[in-house]
């Protein structure tokens, strides 16, 4: 009995080690490839590929930064056929930052109003915004082209955040947070004589900070990743942001692979470190949107 | 209380204040695209000659017998049929998974989310690469076990559910969460009770453990849904609907004659049906989920 039972175990323990390294593989590789591969040149890249082993991934006397300083702009081929992408990442961080920024303030605004603000029928404004979720971003895409048009967006950097800077989800999942703070705290802020304003921002946004950090990575995240709009809506390489531009130099100047591979790193890495760092934040936001639902 | 809220007592337009913001912004930039599209379905509109006439019901008569219209609807159902399942069966795998307790799961959370957090370009481009029939690591393994190459991407019969397999890796991680966060909600006083009364741990997971996730498995079935009638990005970056139109999903197909083709009353119009085929779904999933409360 017992040692059936001891056998047992040891076999769900190996059962457990190769479902665990399969998993790994199966995630690690992808990622492990574009990192070694991005410390190549495009020779040493497709001379390793095949056949496979662990050269395909990386070689030490390999090891070149060419491609990292090549996609941002800091070799003479690369000045010389105008290869920078040091713009398009900046262009991608001011986007999520002034659409994390601005819908910070108007989304907690709004759902401040919902929790916590007499007003007549305002189940009804409530449904407006509910109703929001449902539209399907990329269907709607196509058509915001003409609207964005006619307000004169096209083609400039607001294009990237004016249609953004306020999120149904965001305004939704912020209501919950802010019906958890005790409102207690909003009545001794009128009895020291605090109007609206001054509640909003000297009692709800203190006492909602992670609910307002889980929201801010998860629009930082979708504004540095959206690619179909930007696709659409910005047509000047000086202006595209990142995602744009790998996806123009992995078509146009597929001659140097090191680099391609460089600018994915590059175009990924800030997102996965903020996920690594805030793992937390970023499991509630997807475990919040899950369960309400 | 009636006191101090006759201290604060603001004019109900001063309130409304707090939500104009973000309310203009759903208006603007999620409300006003639907009807511009609705309005437009009505007309022959070019993307460079503008309206060109009030053609009434005529988009959507010739779209009845668009026979590119009908096949893209077809591939995207296939890819709806295999992204689906695929999504919803191993998010439940991998949930229960990493919801074991042994070293090593918070890792496995973390990989597998990271795809999640990254760009679907960027995912989409390593992907591509790996599945290259010449130089791909995926082949060059396939070759180191012996077996003969596979153009993944450039056969008309495994382009499809190829994307599919990729959008299943990038996006798995998320539904394995929500999976996750309704593992943690299960009372485990349910399960000693039925291992006291010599439930096979099948049977106790078949008869407990599912039923008690049920509206986390409902939502990420619904949410994969959405996503399967949407998917645009592998698209458009591997494949360009080929080859031979095998990949030809409805976004691509309404992207490609909107923009590429120029004929953008009658993508619109394309738009439009998507639009509420989509809402349908939405509308059952508000149902179904009512039903709990």
């Amino acid at each position: 009995m017992l040692i059936a039972k001891k056998s047992k175990r040891i076999a769900t323990n190996i059962l457990y080690v190769i479902f665990f390294c399969l998993i790994t593989i199966i995630f690690i590789f992808p990622m492990a490839y574009v990192l070694g591969n991005s410390f190549r040149n495009t020779q040493a890249i497709w001379t390793n590929a095949y056949p496979f082993s662990l050269k395909s991934f990386f070689t030490i006397e390999d090891f070149t930064m060419n491609g990292y300083l090549y996609s941002l702009g800091m070799t003479d081929t690369a000045r010389y056929q105008g290869v920078n992408i040091t713009r398009n990442l900046a262009i991608s961080l001011y986007s999520s930052l002034a659409v994390v920024g601005i819908s910070m303030l108007v989304s907690t605004a709004a759902a401040y109003f919902f929790a916590r603000l007499p007003f007549p029928k305002k189940n009804i404004l409530l449904v407006l915004v509910v109703a929001t979720m449902m539209i399907p971003q990329q269907v709607v895409t196509v058509p915001l082209y003409f609207v964005a048009d006619f307000l004169g967006l096209i083609n400039t950097f607001w294009a990237l955040v004016v249609p953004w800077y306020s999120s149904p989800f965001v305004v939704f999942l912020l209501i919950q947070f802010i019906s958890d703070i005790p409102y207690e705290l909003d009545e001794a802020a009128i009895v020291d004589g605090a109007n609206r304003f001054q509640i909003l921002w000297r009692v709800i946004l203190p006492n909602c900070i992670p609910g307002l950090l889980t929201v801010g990575l998860m629009e930082f995240q979708f504004i540095w990743n959206e690619y179909f709009w930007p696709l659409i809506a910005i047509n000047r390489t000086r202006l595209q942001p990142i995602q744009v531009a790998i996806a123009a130099q992995f078509t146009d100047r597929a001659q140097n692979w090191g680099a391609v591979f460089a600018t994915m790193v590059l175009a990924s890495l800030p997102v996965i470190l903020l996920f690594l760092f805030a793992q937390k934040y970023f499991y509630d936001s997807v475990a919040s949107t899950g369960i309400k639902g | 209380m009636k006191t101090c809220n006759s201290s604060l007592r603001a004019s109900k337009l001063l309130l409304i204040l707090f939500v104009l913001p973000a309310l203009l912004n759903f208006i603007v930039f999620r409300y006003l695209p639907i009807f511009w599209a609705l309005r437009t379905s009505f007309y022959n509109y070019s993307l460079l000659g503008g309206y060109r006439g009030f053609i009434g019901l005529e988009n959507y008569s010739s779209l009845l017998k668009d026979t590119a219209f009908l096949q893209s609807m077809r591939v995207t159902l296939q890819y709806f049929i295999i992204y689906v399942p695929s999504v919803v069966f191993l998010a439940l795998i991998l949930g229960n998974f990493v919801s074991m307790t042994k070293p090593g799961v918070n890792f496995l959370r973390a990989i597998i989310f990271i795809p999640v957090v990254t760009s679907f370009v960027v995912v989409s481009i390593v992907w591509g690469m790996l599945l290259n029939r010449d130089v791909g690591m995926v082949n060059a393994i396939l070759n180191n076990l012996g077996f003969s190459r596979v153009p993944f991407l450039m056969n008309a019969r495994t382009a499809l559910p190829t994307v599919a397999l990729i959008s299943v890796w990038k996006n798995v991680g998320y539904s394995m969460i929500i999976i996750v966060a309704g593992l943690k909600g299960v009372d485990k006083s349910l399960y000693e009770s039925a291992y006291i009364d010599g439930a096979s741990s099948f049977r106790i997971y078949w008869s407990i453990t599912l039923p008690m996730i049920s509206r986390q498995i409902m939502f990420i079935t619904i949410w994969a849904t959405l996503q399967a009638f949407q998917s645009f990005v592998p698209i458009q970056t591997l494949t360009g609907g080929g080859p031979n139109r095998s990949t030809n999903v409805i976004v691509y197909h309404i992207y490609n004659i909107g923009f590429n083709f120029g004929r953008m009353g009658y993508a619109i119009s394309m738009s439009i049906i998507l639009l509420v085929i989509l809402l349908l779904v939405s509308i059952i999933q508000m149902r179904m989920f009512k039903r709990d409360y």
